[in-house]
């Protein structure tokens, strides 16, 4: 066996995942709290895969920022009486924005090393609002963005990356920096490049019922008098904020929650479940203020995921991008393979990117329109995929059914996560 | 592990910021420099490191110019600043701020650092609330050759 490779094919059997929204705002789901948001994310995986409780020896809880936003300190202890598995045992995990995508690579290790056969992998994160002190969890509190960025920080060593103010300071641009540098890219083609990306992704987390956005925006545009989507993304309702990103380039911190439930092939196969193989994970991690860290992370995960699954890059039908800050689509696309070098600005503008085009990402939208629910985002990415893979994805269906999908997660100051699933047939 | 072998690293990394000394752990095997210092070598995984004083100058890599997202107040009343990667004369690449970075000089430095340039930096020491944060500066001769 070579190195990375699991024991055993893993894949995935049932997926489910909550509206990215914030669940206050909405009557139907006012007072939802962490227990129950997971609760629904894996009762609906658990109905996918057509499983009961009672069928999963094990579970991982996934949350990027449970003390905090969770007031938890054992999150994984606190949702276990909400999904029946009363007893068994669970881990919790935090990776920060990365957390989703290392449910996956966890539950796939504890199945394929032998020692489960189900596993039910979960994330939570009700990123919107603040839970309140000495009050039960129905109660939450407004979130406010000055009590929210300090703590972006924490994602940052403690000994250098954070103290020295780099970490933060280079982490939106330096890639992107990176390769506008190289092709020799004006600051205006890059912000042309970056607002048809906002433009599509918006678009596709509209017509997405689980995305949190609800306007295009040509919508927007049209409601601020204006004729263009280009337009209002290059007014003064979008300014930029960082060398290269407008606000439209950030993320939209929301509630959600996401799961999947992963068994052996091999039983998928004999229980006659639609499955979808989790081919391998490449892991990489490279602080925050090194020098191009998200590069070297997803070079690294990319090179792994390749090596020890032996798929050719020309074999990826749909590219899954954590974007909680535009520009990774450009770059990291390229640099996992799916689009040649030096070409990802030049596919966006022409539209190729989109569902309907021939190298499609992020049909549900993306972080920024789609939304971030942080610790969830990586498990809600994974649920589109396999839907997509299903042929199941709805409005934003991709126009050829993807067989092999690659997922780069991404986050937490900065952890990488390079995973390919492939349809079992 | 004694307690007489545990010495803090990152206390005497800022104490000697604060005197002007710049200290890295040198590994003994590869003989790559970890700066700022940690523990054991990154560049061959080797797990000994020892000492070693830098002249804390250096050179400018890369750089990006901070927005209202990324700016910190505190950094901005010492003058203005981006953040870039600097390698150290002595070889090891991190990132720190670096002053004298502007909209103005951008396109120069970016096209110098294209062609291969040496963009010298050296350090400037920002007093923070009981610690001393490391910052660089561009070098005297950088500043002068920009004004042309």
């Amino acid at each position: 066996m070579t190195k990375g490779q699991d024991a055993r094919s893993v894949s995935i059997v049932g997926v489910g995942c909550t509206p990215f929204t914030s669940f206050e705002e909405h009557p139907e789901t006012q007072g939802i709290g962490e227990g129950e948001a997971f609760g629904y994310a894996a009762k609906e995986a658990m109905e996918d895969a057509g499983l009961q409780p009672r069928d999963i020896d094990y579970f991982f809880h996934g949350a990027a920022n449970p003390f905090m936003i969770g007031a938890a300190l054992t999150p994984n202890m606190q949702v276990q009486e909400w999904i029946g598995m009363r007893g068994k045992g669970s881990i919790h995990h935090s990776e920060a924005c990365c957390t989703g995508y290392t449910s996956l690579e966890l539950a796939v290790m504890a199945v394929a090393s032998g020692r489960y056969d189900t596993v039910l992998t979960g994330a939570v994160d009700l990123a919107s609002t603040l839970p309140v002190d000495d009050a039960p969890a129905h109660m939450r509190k407004d979130f406010p963005l000055e009590v929210m960025l300090p703590s972006i920080g924490y994602v940052y060593d403690r000994a250098y990356g954070r103290p020295l103010d780099s970490a933060f300071g280079i982490s939106f641009d330096n890639w992107v920096n990176k390769y506008a540098q190289t092709y020799e890219l004006t600051d205006d083609q890059i912000d042309q490049t970056l607002n048809a990306l906002s433009i599509q992704l918006r678009k596709n987390a509209v017509a997405d019922p689980l995305g949190f956005s609800t306007k295009t925006y040509e919508d927007l545009a049209h409601e601020s008098g204006m004729e263009t989507a280009e337009e209002y993304l290059t007014s003064a309702y979008n300014p930029k904020v960082t060398q290269y990103l407008r606000v439209s380039g950030f993320e939209i911190k929301c509630d959600g929650a996401a799961a999947a439930i992963v068994m052996p092939t091999e039983k998928a196969k004999a229980l006659g479940l639609p499955a979808i193989e989790v081919l391998g994970t490449g892991a990489a991690a490279y602080e925050g203020a090194l020098y191009n860290n998200e590069y070297q992370g997803t070079r690294d995960g990319a090179k792994a995921v390749y090596e020890l699954t032996g798929v050719s890059p020309d074999e990826i039908d749909l590219f899954m991008c954590n974007d909680f800050f535009l520009g990774g689509d450009i770059t990291a696309s390229e640099e996992c393979g799916f689009i040649p070098r030096g070409e990802a600005w030049k596919y966006i503008l022409d539209g190729r990117v989109a569902p309907s085009g021939d190298k499609p990402i992020n049909p549900n939208g993306g972080r920024c329109n789609f939304g971030h629910a942080h610790g969830a985002s990586g498990l809600a990415d994974i649920y589109e995929a396999v839907k997509q893979m299903r042929g199941q994805a709805g409005a934003t269906q991709c126009a050829k059914v993807p067989e092999t999908t690659f997922l780069r997660g991404f986050g937490g100051g900065q952890n990488v996560r390079c995973q390919i699933l492939r349809t079992v047939k | 592990m004694e307690l007489s072998k545990m010495e803090p690293i990152v206390k005497r990394f800022y104490e000697g910021v604060a005197k002007g000394e710049y200290w890295g752990r040198k590994c003994p095997e590869c003989g790559a420099i970890e700066f700022p210092p940690h523990l054991m070598c990154n560049s061959c995984g080797n797990r000994d490191t020892e000492w070693v004083q830098l002249t804390g100058h250096g050179k400018l890599l890369s750089l990006v110019l901070p927005g209202i997202q990324n700016n910190k107040p505190y950094l901005k009343d010492e003058g203005k600043y981006g953040y870039g990667a600097v390698q150290m004369d002595e070889g090891p690449i991190y990132t720190f701020v670096v002053y004298g970075l502007t909209k103005k000089n951008r396109p120069e430095l970016n096209r110098r650092i294209k062609a291969g340039e040496t963009i010298g930096v050296h350090p400037k020491n920002v007093q923070r609330d009981g610690w001393v944060e490391l910052c660089f500066e561009l070098d005297d001769d950088v500043k002068e050759s920009l004004k042309k």
